[in-house]
C-alpha cells in the first residue's frame, strides 16, 4: 500500500537521497552524531582544551600525587601528580586516532573480500569463506596480545594489529549483501550491454553494499576502540601516547583504588563508555534508516471512523434480484500524513447480491486496493473512513469496534490478499497453516473435526487431501494460490474479496484459478469482488463491472453495458487498450499521462487533464453520479444531455 | 548482408544441472531448458515467442544473447558463428543484440541517474569521443524513446518515473548501442494496461524506422498480434507450432496451442468462449514424459503418443506443427 498514487510525470527536480535530513530525522542517530562530534571536537582542540601539557612534568610536586578533583585539577590528578583532564583529552586523541585507523583498515580487508567472495562466487568464494570463518573462531584478543607482545607496541603497530583482526564480521555482511544485489535483473542488464566484472561491481554492486558497510564500520570502530583499551589496560600500549586503557592501567597497577582515588578510574572509563555508546547509537539510528524493515508494520488496526460530511442519496446497482449481501453507501477514504488531507476514496456506493461477481477496475493508483482495505477497515495507519457505510447483515461494518470486526472477518468476509500465496510461512506445513486460520477465527471449533475439516477445504479447491502434509516449497505456485483460496473459505464466509488473485500467474493456471472461483460461486453462493486490471478476465468472469479512476466511481453497469455501450470516455480508453486476441491486426492506444496523485488531485473530474472530449465545464466542476437506466451509473457532464 | 537471415538457430540445447553435484551423486540430473530449437529470423523480421513460464522462452533468449553457454547446437548472427565466443567477441557481439528486460522496477540501478543508465553502454564500448558528445547521444536516445524533453529526465533517478518510463530508459539504453536484433523479454507484463499499448507501439515504430529484427517474447499474445509477423509456440523447450501470425491464430494445429489461446481472456462479454483449462501443470524439464512431451496433459492423445516422439511437420510454407495427430503426419 503506498499512500502516493503513480508519479506523475511532472519534472521534479531530482536530488540524491540526502543523508544529512535523515539522520537528523532520526533521533537515536542524532544523539549518536552529537556526542561523536563532541569527542572529536575534544581530540582535535585538545592542546586549547587541555590545561596542562600531559608531556611534561614542570611544576609537578610530590603533594599533588592522587588529589581529589579541585579549581586547579578539574578531575584530579594521577599517581605522578599529573592532571587527569588533560590526560584524558589527550587521551581522546589517542582512542580515536587507533579505533578510525584500525577500522578502516578492517572494512577495505572485510570489504575486498566479501565483494570478490560474493560476486565471483563458487571456488573463489568456498576459500575466502572457509578462510574467514577460520579468522572468526580463531580468538583474536589472545592473538592481538601476543602479537603485540611480541612486536614493538607502538601505535602503528597496534593499529594494524587490530585493523587486520576486525574485518571477518565486515566480510560476512558484505558478501551476503552482494550475493543478495548481484541477482538482481540490473545486472543482468549490465552484462547484456557488455558491461565487465570490473565495471559492474564497481557502478552496480558497490554502491548498494555501501549503505550496509557504512553501518558495519561504525560498529568496527567502537570495536577497535574497546580492544585498544583492553591491550592498554594490560599494559600493551605506546609508552609515549597516552590512551584511556593506559590511564585505566596506571590507576590500577599504581595504587589509586587502595588510596580511594576513584576520579582517576571514572573518568577514562567515562570516555571509553561515552564513545562505544556514541558509535552504537549511531549505528543502530543507520541500520533503522537503511533497514525499513526495522520499522513497524504498516497494517495496524484502522482508526475507527468517523461521519462528519454531508450525506448524498446512495445509489442502487445490481443485475440481479438475489439478497444484497454487501451494501456499501458514499464510502469515502482520506489519508492523513503530517496534516494534509488526500481524498483517496471518494463517495463510491455499490451493492453485492448473493452469488454475484463484482469486477472492481481500473489503473495501478485508482483506488481499488484503499476501496477494498476500507472495506474490510484493513487500511494503513494513515487512511481512515471519512464518511460512508458498509453495511453487511444489517451492521455497519464502518461503525463498528475492533473487536466486533474481528468476529466478522473471515467468518462473514473474507479476503484473498495480492500476493498471499508468496507469503505462505515455509517452515510449516499447508494443513497447518489452514488449521491455524480456522482456530484463529472459530476458538471452540472442535479440536478433533480439524484434520476433516482441512481436509475438506482441501478438496474444495481441488488439491488431494494427502498433500495436507507437505510445506509450501513442495506446491506449485497455482497449487499455493488454491491453498490461499481454502484458507479464505476456512470459516464459511459469504462474501470473498479477491485482489489480483492470478497476476503473478501464467494463462492456464490463471484459467484454472478463475474456473476455480467461478465453481464456488456456484457451489456455495458465494458472493466475490474481483480487482483486477485485467479488463479480459473481467469480461470472461464477472456479472457487473465497477470502474474506479482516481479514487471516484467511473462508470458502473453490468458487463455487457461496460463492453458493448461504455458512457464514461476512460472506460472507452481503458477498452482501446486492451489487447484483444479476436481482433489481432487492431492496433492498440494508449492513455496518455497517468491516474492523478492523491496530493495533486485535479478540481473539477479527476480524469480531465487525459480525457479526449474534455470541455471547458470539467475543469471546474466534478461531475455528479448519473443514472442512466436501472443499472447503468456514469460520473460525467456528456451523459447530462 | 552477409546471410539472408539475421539469426539462425541449429539445434540448439541448453541443459542444466538439477542441483549442485554432490560427491555422492555422480550422474547428476539434467534440466533440458531447451531442446533441439530451430529457429531462422530474416533482417526486419519480429516474431513472437509464447509460451508458459518453464516452456524455456527466457532461458532461450539468454543462451542467444550469450549471457548463458550453449550446451550443444549452433547460433549464426549474419551467417557468423557467435556459440561459443571468447570474452572480447562477445562485448563486440552486445553491440548488435540487445535486450529488453521484463521488470523496468529490477532492471535499472536505483543509485543510478538516468543520465547515468542511457550513457554506460557508450561509455562500456568506448563509443563518443567525449561526455560532452555521448551526452548529445543520450539525449537523442531519450527522445526517439518518448522521453521529451530529455533534460527533465537526465537527473532523475528511476523511483521518480513511472513504470512506462522506467521501461522507456531501459529501451533507450538498449538502442543507444544501435543495435540490429533486439531482445525483448516480457517487456510489458509488468506494466499496467493502459500503458502496455504504448510501449509496443514505440517497439513496433523504433522497429519500423530502424529497420531492427525483434524477438518478442510474452505470455499474452493479443499485445503483439498486429506487430510480430510470426509466433513460434514453446512446450518444454520446443517449438510446437511456428508459423505466420495469421496461420497460427486463424487455423491453430497443436493441441497446447489451442488450447493456450483459449485460455487468454477476450474482452467482450458475448464472446465468452469455450476454455480449454489443461489440468495440472507444466511437467518437470527433468524427468520428461516419454514420447510427445505434451502427451500427459494432451486432451486429444492417443497410444502412439506415448511412444513416438513428433518432429515440426509442414503445414504450409509460412506454417509448422509437432503433432503426431495431423493430418498426413509423416
Amino acid at each position: 500500500m503506498n499512500i502516493q498514487f503513480a508519479e506523475a510525470s511532472s519534472a521534479a527536480p531530482a536530488k540524491r537521497v540526502n543523508y544529512w535530513k535523515i539522520i537528523t530525522r532520526n533521533r537515536v542517530a542524532l544523539t549518536g552524531v552529537l556526542m561523536i562530534a563532541v569527542a572529536l571536537i575534544v581530540a582535535l582542540f585538545a592542546p586549547l582544551i587541555a590545561r596542562y601539557d600531559p608531556k611534561s612534568s614542570e611544576g609537578v610536586s610530590s603533594s599533588d600525587v592522587y588529589n581529589p578533583p579541585s579549581a586547579k585539577h578539574w578531575l584530579g590528578t594521577d599517581d605522578v601528580g599529573k592532571d587527569i583532564f588533560s590526560n584524558f583529552v589527550y587521551g581522546t586523541r589517542v582512542s580515536l586516532l587507533v579505533g578510525f585507523f584500525a577500522s578502516f583498515i578492517s572494512i577495505v580487508i572485510g570489504g575486498v573480500i566479501g565483494l570478490v567472495a560474493g560476486y565471483y562466487g563458487g571456488r573463489v568464494e568456498n576459500f575466502l569463506m572457509r578462510f574467514t570463518d577460520i579468522m572468526l573462531v580463531v580468538p583474536d584478543l589472545p592473538l592481538i596480545v601476543v602479537i603485540v607482545a611480541l612486536t614493538k607496541a607502538s601505535l602503528m603497530n597496534i593499529i594494524f594489529v587490530i585493523g587486520i583482526f576486525g574485518w571477518t564480521t565486515t566480510a560476512r555482511i558484505v558478501r551476503s549483501q552482494t550475493l543478495a544485489v548481484k541477482s538482481r535483473k540490473f545486472v543482468l542488464r549490465a552484462k547484456a550491454i557488455g558491461a565487465g566484472n570490473w565495471h559492474i561491481v564497481l557502478h552496480h554492486i558497490l554502491p548498494l553494499v555501501l549503505p550496509i558497510m557504512i553501518v558495519n564500520a561504525i560498529l568496527v570502530v567502537s570495536a577497535a576502540i574497546l580492544s585498544e583499551s583492553t591491550l592498554a589496560f594490560i599494559g600493551l600500549s605506546d609508552p609515549t601516547a597516552i590512551s584511556w586503557g593506559q590511564m585505566l592501567n596506571f590507576a590500577f597497577s599504581r595504587g589509586a583504588m587502595s588510596v580511594g582515588a576513584w576520579w582517576a578510574l571514572v573518568s577514562p572509563g567515562f570516555g571509553i563508555v561515552w564513545i562505544v555508546l556514541a558509535l552504537t547509537l549511531l549505528g543502530n539510528g543507520l541500520e533503522q534508516v537503511l533497514n525499513p524493515r526495522l520499522e513497524s508494520h504498516h497494517l495496524m488496526p484502522s482508526r475507527p471512523s468517523f461521519q462528519s460530511e454531508a450525506e448524498a442519496a446512495p445509489v442502487k446497482t445490481g443485475a440481479t434480484t438475489a439478497p444484497v449481501l454487501l451494501d456499501v453507501q458514499n464510502l469515502s477514504v482520506n489519508y492523513v500524513n503530517d496534516g494534509n488531507v488526500a481524498q483517496a476514496v471518494r463517495n463510491v456506493s455499490f451493492q453485492l447480491h448473493e452469488g454475484e461477481l463484482i469486477g472492481l477496475v481500473g489503473e495501478s493508483g485508482c483506488g481499488k486496493t484503499t476501496l477494498m482495505m476500507a472495506l474490510t477497515r484493513l487500511l494503513p495507519a494513515a487512511g481512515e473512513i471519512s464518511n460512508g457505510h458498509v453495511f453487511f447483515h444489517g451492521k455497519d461494518l464502518a461503525a463498528l469496534t475492533e473487536e466486533e470486526l474481528s468476529e466478522l472477518r473471515w467468518s462473514g468476509i473474507s479476503v484473498v490478499f495480492q500476493g498471499a500465496m508468496n507469503a505462505l510461512n515455509p517452515v510449516r506445513t499447508v494443513g497447518d497453516q489452514i488449521k491455524e486460520a480456522i482456530i484463529k477465527h472459530i476458538p471452540n471449533f472442535p479440536p478433533k473435526a480439524l484434520d476433516t475439516r482441512v481436509e475438506e477445504l482441501l478438496e474444495l479447491v481441488g488439491i488431494s487431501p494427502e498433500h495436507k502434509n507437505h510445506f509450501p516449497h513442495q506446491y506449485s505456485g497455482g497449487m499455493r494460490q488454491r491453498a490461499i483460496i481454502a484458507m479464505a473459505l476456512s470459516c464459511n464466509p459469504q462474501v470473498v474479496i479477491a485482489d489480483e488473485p492470478t497476476t503473478a500467474l501464467d494463462v492456464m493456471i490463471q484459467a484454472q484459478i478463475l474456473e476455480l472461483l467461478d465453481e464456488l460461486r456456484k457451489k456455495l453462493g458465494l458472493a466475490i469482488l474481483f480487482v483486477t486490471h485485467d479488463l479480459g478476465i473481467v469480461a470472461e468472469m464477472c456479472d457487473s463491472v465497477l470502474v474506479m479512476y482516481g479514487g471516484v466511481t467511473a462508470e458502473y453497469a453490468d458487463v455487457d453495458t461496460i463492453y458493448n455501450a461504455p458512457r464514461h470516455p476512460y472506460t472507452q480508453e481503458l477498452l482501446k487498450a486492451f489487447p484483444d486476441l479476436s481482433k489481432p491486426e487492431r492496433k492498440l492506444t494508449s492513455i496518455p499521462g497517468s491516474p492523478p496523485k492523491l496530493d495533486a488531485l485535479p478540481p473539477g473530474c479527476r480524469f480531465a487533464p487525459r480525457c479526449p472530449v474534455a470541455f471547458e465545464r470539467c475543469a471546474k466542476e466534478a461531475p455528479a453520479l448519473h443514472q442512466l437506466g436501472e443499472n447503468h451509473i456514469v460520473s460525467c457532464h456528456l451523459v447530462e444531455a | 548482408m552477409a546471410s539472408e537471415f539475421i539469426l539462425e538457430v541449429k539445434n540448439l540445447k541448453k541443459y542444466f544441472q538439477a542441483g549442485q553435484p554432490g560427491w555422492f551423486s555422480k550422474g547428476a540430473k539434467l534440466v533440458h531448458a531447451v531442446d533441439e530449437i530451430d529457429l531462422q529470423l530474416k533482417h526486419g523480421e519480429v516474431i513472437a515467442l509464447v509460451g508458459e513460464s518453464g516452456c524455456g522462452k527466457s532461458t532461450l533468449a539468454l543462451t542467444l544473447m550469450g549471457l548463458e553457454e550453449a550446451t550443444a547446437g549452433q547460433i549464426l548472427f549474419d551467417g557468423q558463428d557467435i556459440t561459443h565466443l571468447a570474452e572480447k567477441e562477445k562485448k563486440a557481439l552486445r553491440r548488435k543484440i540487445q535486450m529488453v528486460f521484463q521488470d523496468p522496477y529490477e532492471s535499472l540501478n536505483p543509485t543510478q541517474t538516468i543520465q547515468e543508465i542511457v550513457m554506460e553502454p557508450l561509455v562500456v564500448h568506448g563509443i563518443g569521443a567525449n561526455d560532452e558528445a555521448r551526452k548529445k547521444q543520450v539525449k537523442k536516445a531519450l527522445e526517439d524513446s518518448g522521453l521529451k524533453p530529455a533534460e527533465t529526465y537526465l537527473t532523475r533517478f528511476p523511483h521518480q518515473l513511472s513504470g512506462g518510463q522506467r521501461q522507456r530508459v531501459v529501451i533507450a539504453s538498449a538502442l543507444a548501442l544501435e543495435p540490429q536484433l533486439l531482445i525483448a523479454d516480457e517487456p510489458v507484463s509488468m506494466l499496467d494496461v493502459s500503458i502496455r499499448a504504448e510501449i509496443i507501439n514505440l517497439l513496433a515504430e523504433l522497429q519500423k524506422t530502424r529497420n531492427i529484427s525483434v524477438i518478442f517474447i510474452t505470455h499474452d499474445l493479443g499485445t503483439v498480434g498486429f506487430f510480430a509477423d510470426r509466433v513460434a509456440v514453446m512446450y518444454l523447450g520446443r517449438i510446437v507450432e511456428i508459423g505466420s501470425m495469421q496461420a497460427v491464430l486463424k487455423d491453430t494445429k497443436h493441441p497446447y496451442s489451442q488450447a493456450l489461446l483459449s485460455v487468454i481472456p477476450v474482452p467482450n462479454p458475448r464472446l465468452r468462449k469455450k476454455r480449454i483449462i489443461l489440468q495440472g501443470e507444466t511437467p518437470n524439464p527433468v524427468n520428461l514424459p516419454s514420447g510427445c512431451r505434451f502427451h500427459p496433459r494432451c486432451p486429444i492423445a492417443e497410444e502412439k503418443c506415448k511412444q513416438l516422439d513428433p518432429h515440426l511437420f509442414n503445414l504450409s510454407a509460412a506454417h509448422q506443427a509437432a503433432c503426431l495427430l495431423l493430418e498426413n503426419y509423416q
